[in-house]
């Protein structure tokens, strides 16, 4: 049962994620199409929350490839165990017994990794491809294959086709321009900052604890903040950690104190903190004259 | 919602068709029959009766950027808008950058609409997103159920509120003009590339991979060949540390004063992107402008044409600003292989404490920052101009860029300055 785009957007916010519409229809086609969806967007607007909570909406597992420079196809895709397979071959030896490739090469010493795991699963997993453009070119032709034909080719053992077709979400920073053909075989979806009301919702939805006014507070200062040229803009998990910091010293309000002592959570850089200073400085006085 | 697709109308899917086609024609979205079909599938998985699914399945399938994004919201508008709507203005399908604010008659900055810092959050305006985000979509107003071509969008004029780029009057392009750059001399530029690229030397990668030679021995691969010799480790394997590739980011000052010497660095950036994929290039005038896809797109040895740049060449220069948006917007294309060259004549009308700021943070981050001036091409040069002398401290070097002659000693004076950091910037 594939879920309608609204019921999806409500069962995410059970969740604690607030979806818009554009992504909640867009993950829709995921599962409706089975195509892949492209995540772009800045750090911290939640485009790996968005997978590991479908997959919490459509009860199936997530399994997660991150993908880092010098990432190779062998280290996505399975290993064997090779010194398992030689202890097997020392002992045949010894016992005199003659050992046949097939023995060697079966699923006794195959190691799944995560593109395996993702097709071999009786049930369609989510499979989460994190940071796709810090990956190398060549592995990013590799998974043309892949979420093309949905098969893998392992040399001694054939082609394994896909028992069930993943829901295959790919995540970027724009770090690295991706091809023209990955696109091509991915849906769409560019994730933004939330506006300032959804921001306000996510707050109050992962920190069921917290009173309006100080989630409100936190959600418009981290408003502001964005708004200034920082050199690491605060996501929205940098707006939870920072409630959750607050929370945790009981603070009912944002006054200068709280602001200080919970800084840290918010803006890690020195020097964006010496930048936003005039601007915290007023979010403050402005929250002490309401209190 | 059923659970069961449904099939498209035959009227609806004429109607995806022609807007499908429209993208490809007037926009040079790369659509084919696969992604019309792809379409129509999509939406017999959504609401067709809701306007904002219909137009979320559309960009979800015939989209692969934020600007294409744009673009698309734009032309859904137009294309599907109520009698008697009017025809929104489309932008280029170019990177979109608000133009940097002008100085006020009082002599003070005018910070942009979307960025403006201030001590009180609530008066502040919300931060316009350069594209429709999750949340909010730019339909996200309408009630669901509007059905396709009902009426106007949402009224907080996301939409209709699309940006307009005026060209500046320049020695290359004229308002609204597209940029034309006569080819040149492109074997003479792939040689001053290649020195280029052959003589940075950035050091070994961390990770180890599989090389011929290397310090390290691959148990992995070396225990893999013994299973072919019956478990006898014969055949070695070792693991290595790569050279390191350098990544160009090139950016290019496109103001009045420097227009022959852009056009020159337009044409290297060109030749660079031939001899190294990893090559980025952004000009600016008073707007910063990513041309990475356009010259990733121009057909070698052929002339370059560009489409209107707008604030991104021939007006006036924002070298800090367009640094700062530079270091804050794109630092994801910033990393420690990546050099970065500035062409520009630091005659600056902005203020040049933003240029260190900007400088300071992208070198922390990049292999090198080398600024390239065709000022300092003539003889008794001395780096007095504002933004340059602010930049001082923050370069690895100061080269002059006077013409093709300086472009092929690039690769031989970098060398010479070696990208070392913490040394004074030398100035040839």
């Amino acid at each position: 049962m594939i879920p309608a785009v609204q019921e999806l957007q409500d069962a995410f916010q059970t969740r604690g994620y607030v979806a818009g519409d554009a992504l909640a229809t867009s993950l829709r086609l995921v599962v409706g199409l089975g195509k892949p969806l492209l995540l772009e967007g800045p750090a911290g607007v939640g485009k790996t929350e968005a997978a590991k909570t479908l997959a919490d909406v459509l009860d199936t597992r997530l399994i997660r490839l991150q993908c880092y420079e010098g990432l190779d196809a062998q280290s996505a895709l399975y290993e064997w165990n090779y010194a398992r397979q030689l202890l097997h071959l020392r002992a045949a030896e010894l016992r005199g017994d003659g050992v046949a490739d097939d023995d060697l090469y079966g699923e006794t010493f195959l190691m799944p990794r995560p593109l395996l795991q993702a097709i071999r699963e009786p049930k369609p997993a989510v499979l989460l491809i994190d940071e796709i453009d810090r990956a190398d070119d060549a592995f990013e032709a590799f998974l043309l294959e892949l979420l093309a034909e949905w098969q893998i080719t392992v040399p001694e053992l054939g082609t394994l086709s896909a028992v069930s077709r993943p829901h295959v979400i790919l995540t970027s920073n724009r770090s690295r321009e991706l091809s023209d053909a990955l696109r091509r075989r991915c849906l769409y979806h560019w994730t933004e900052y939330p506006s300032r009301a959804q921001e306000l919702l996510i707050v109050q939805s992962r920190l069921p604890g917290i009173n309006e006014t100080l989630a409100r507070q936190v959600t418009d200062a981290v408003h502001a903040l964005r708004a200034l040229p920082l050199g690491k803009t605060p996501g929205v998990a940098e707006t939870l950690d920072w409630a959750s910091a607050l929370l945790s010293l009981h603070a009912d309000h944002l006054d200068a104190g709280a602001l200080q002592a919970t800084l840290g959570a918010v803006l890690k850089l020195r020097e964006d903190q010496l930048l936003a200073a005039p601007t915290l400085q007023g979010v403050a006085a402005k929250a002490q004259a309401r209190g | 919602m059923a659970d069961a697709a449904r099939s498209v109308s035959p009227s609806l899917a004429a109607q995806v068709t022609a807007f499908a086609a429209r993208l490809r024609r007037q926009h040079g979205f790369l659509i084919g029959p696969g992604e019309v079909r792809d379409a129509l599938r999509a939406l017999e998985w959504v609401d067709v009766l809701s306007r904002r699914e219909v137009r979320g399945a559309l960009r979800a399938v015939l989209t692969a950027s934020p600007e294409q994004g744009r673009t698309f919201d734009l032309e859904f508008n137009a294309f599907f808008r109520a009698a008697g709507q009017p025809q929104p203005t489309l932008p280029p399908l170019l990177p979109e950058t608000p133009a940097p604010t002008e100085p006020d008659p009082d002599g003070k900055e005018q910070q942009p609409p979307d960025r403006e810092p201030g001590p009180d959050p609530d008066q502040r305006q919300e931060p316009a997103p350069p594209t429709p985000q999750a949340g909010a979509d730019p339909g996200g107003d309408l009630p669901d159920g509007d059905a396709l071509g009902d009426g106007l969008d949402s009224p907080d004029g996301d939409e209709q509120d699309a940006p307009v780029m005026q060209a500046r009057v320049s020695p290359n392009a004229a308002p609204g003009e597209a940029l034309r750059v006569d080819a040149g001399d492109l074997p003479g530029l792939l040689r001053a590339a290649t020195g280029l690229i052959r003589a940075l030397e950035l050091g070994r990668a961390r990770r180890l991979r599989p090389l011929p030679r290397g310090p390290k021995l691959d148990a992995r691969r070396t225990l893999h060949a013994a299973a072919r010799t019956a478990g006898d480790a014969v055949h070695l394997r070792w693991l290595g540390r790569p050279r390191r590739a350098p990544r160009f980011l090139l950016v290019l000052d496109g103001s009045r004063s420097m227009g022959r010497d852009a056009t020159l660095l337009l044409r290297f950036a060109q030749a660079l992107h031939l001899r190294s994929r990893r090559v980025e290039v952004y000009a600016f005038s008073t707007a910063l402008t990513r041309l990475t896809p356009l010259i990733r797109g121009a057909a070698p040895g052929q002339p370059l044409t560009l489409p209107d740049l707008g604030d991104a060449w021939g007006g006036g220069t924002r070298i800090g600003e367009n640094l700062l948006r530079l270091a804050r917007d794109e630092r994801g294309r910033v990393n420690r292989d990546t050099v970065i060259l500035i062409l520009s004549d630091g005659l600056d009308t902005g203020d040049p404490a933003l240029v260190g700021r900007a400088l300071r943070d992208l070198r922390r981050r990049a292999a090198g920052v080398v600024w390239l001036s065709p000022l300092a091409a003539t003889p008794g040069y001395r780096p007095v101009q504002r933004a340059v002398a602010a930049a001082l401290p923050h370069l690895d070097a100061l080269l002059p860029a006077g013409g093709p002659e300086d472009l092929h000693a690039l690769g031989r004076r970098l060398r010479a300055a070696r990208l070392s950091r913490g040394a004074a910037p030398p100035v040839s």
